[in-house]
């Protein structure tokens, strides 16, 4: 194994679980996960001599990121279902990707969905700043790094995205309290 | 202090203020039960976040399949014939193969405690949820320690720091490698901290490690094993448990299993 290699094993390879946690809630499918993270480790280690530094995580989840971003499936859902921009979700409003969908409309409504479906339905802007705080760990300033948006702008999308999650929470916890059905 | 808004609530849950301005709302936070219930929210979606969504993990198959692309990158083949000068063939054929016996090991055999790390991490999420954190509220050492009595097979060190920042929340029974297990709550800021306690059997500990964004330290002190978990900052942890080795030093050699278990 020559030096190049034995670097990138030792640096970036640790965080495979990572790059393919974030894939896998990005592209919400375990299938195009598995594409998207063979790309970006590939990318990573063509571009590797350009790493600076020593954060290697925020590095190989931004590449992680952009292979998502022109992956073809993404390219083709992306074109069915545009997401909304950030100014269309006004505070007060659930975080619901818009997909026209009837079933995906009520989910952050319904209080017997999992988290997971939950965490699915959200607009990819918030869903990824509140995984890669709340699974992956990294601080503000490296999620900043990692989605490219200002400081200010993690913080806001991160504390809306926890509201909304906190708020069915709040539902499925009444609902288990009074039994409702 | 008025209420911090929540942006800056949660900025002091992320650790991401300044020290003086964390140790503000410190003190707000003592006196205000809606900014602790807003804290435990905060704490409890962290806790089913990685519960549910923290533990997929690329299967081994990917693994094989991206080091294989990698040595295509690399121009290092593994597949290749190597080029070994002949003599060196029957001490090459000794080494790959006890590479291979390493490597069957490492996946075959996980390291000693990966399961009672496991055990641990499950069990520090479970308290998370609604109404598993505390079996016996008090901050009172005095109520905790007679309590583990009755209700664990062991009676760990208990001591109330709240003069250190460590406040005692509480205990509980718990079960860790199917022992019960005495647990005493501390909170510490925005963080909860469970110190797990059991019969030490001789077995070894594992190393202290960070699984699942949660640090677990492990030590022993008399004849008892003891885990602190918390996703608090690593030194701040390693304060408190300072402060209760130092408290089972002071206890001497007073046992910590109950010869008279009880049940
Ligand atoms: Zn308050």
């Amino acid at each position: 194994m020559d030096e190049k290699r034995r670097r990138f094993e030792a640096q970036v390879m640790p965080h495979l679980d990572a790059a393919f946690r974030f894939a896998r809630w990005l592209s919400r499918s375990p299938g195009d996960a598995d594409d998207i993270v063979q790309d970006a480790v590939l990318r990573a280690y063509r571009g590797f001599n350009a790493l600076r530094g020593s954060d290697a995580k925020g590095w190989l989840l931004a590449i992680v990121r952009n292979c998502h971003a022109t992956s073809v499936s993404q390219l083709r859902r992306r074109a069915l279902v545009p997401l909304p921009e950030e100014h269309d979700v006004r505070d007060g409003h659930v975080l619901v990707a818009d997909t026209g969908d009837p079933q995906h409309e009520s989910i952050l409504a319904d209080e017997a969905r999992t988290l997971d479906e939950l965490i699915a339905a959200l607009p990819q802007d918030y869903r990824e700043v509140l995984i890669l705080r709340e699974i992956e760990e990294l601080d503000y300033r490296e999620i900043a790094g990692v989605v490219n948006v200002p400081i200010g702008t993690v913080m806001s999308r991160l504390s809306r995205a926890r509201a909304a999650l906190k708020k069915h929470w709040h539902l499925r916890a009444s609902g288990d309290t009074h039994g409702t059905s | 202090m008025a209420h911090p808004d929540s942006q800056r609530l949660e900025a002091y849950f992320d650790n991401e203020i300044s020290a003086p301005d964390a140790a503000d709302i410190d003190l707000h936070v003592e006196q205000c039960a809606e900014c602790r219930t807003q804290l435990q929210d905060l704490v409890r979606l962290r806790a089913a976040l990685r519960q549910d969504l923290g533990h997929y993990q690329v299967p081994q198959a990917m693994r094989t399949r991206l080091a294989r692309a990698l040595d295509q990158e690399s121009g290092t083949d593994s597949r290749r014939p190597s080029r070994v000068p002949f003599w060196a063939g029957a001490f090459g054929g000794a080494c790959a193969t006890a590479m291979v016996a390493v490597i069957a090991f490492v996946i075959f055999f996980p390291p000693p405690g990966n399961a009672l790390v496991d055990q641990l991490v499950d069990a520090h999420l479970r308290s998370l949820m609604p109404d598993h954190l505390i079996d016996v509220e008090s901050t009172d050492k005095h109520t905790v320690k007679p309590w583990f009595a009755g209700h664990a097979d062991v009676s760990p060190a208990v001591g109330d720091f709240e003069q250190q920042g460590y406040r005692l929340m509480g205990g509980r029974a718990d079960y860790v490698d199917r022992q019960r297990a005495a647990v005493i709550v501390y909170q510490h800021g925005a963080h909860l901290i469970n110190v797990f306690s059991w019969a030490d059997d001789r077995r070894g500990l594992p190393r202290s490690l960070t699984r699942n964004g949660y640090q677990l330290v492990f030590w022993r002190s008399g004849d008892l094993d003891y885990c602190a978990i918390s996703d608090t900052a690593p030194d701040e942890l390693q304060r408190l448990i300072g402060l209760l080795q130092a408290l089972g030093e002071l206890r001497g050699i007073n046992p910590g299993v109950n010869r008279n278990p009880p049940g």
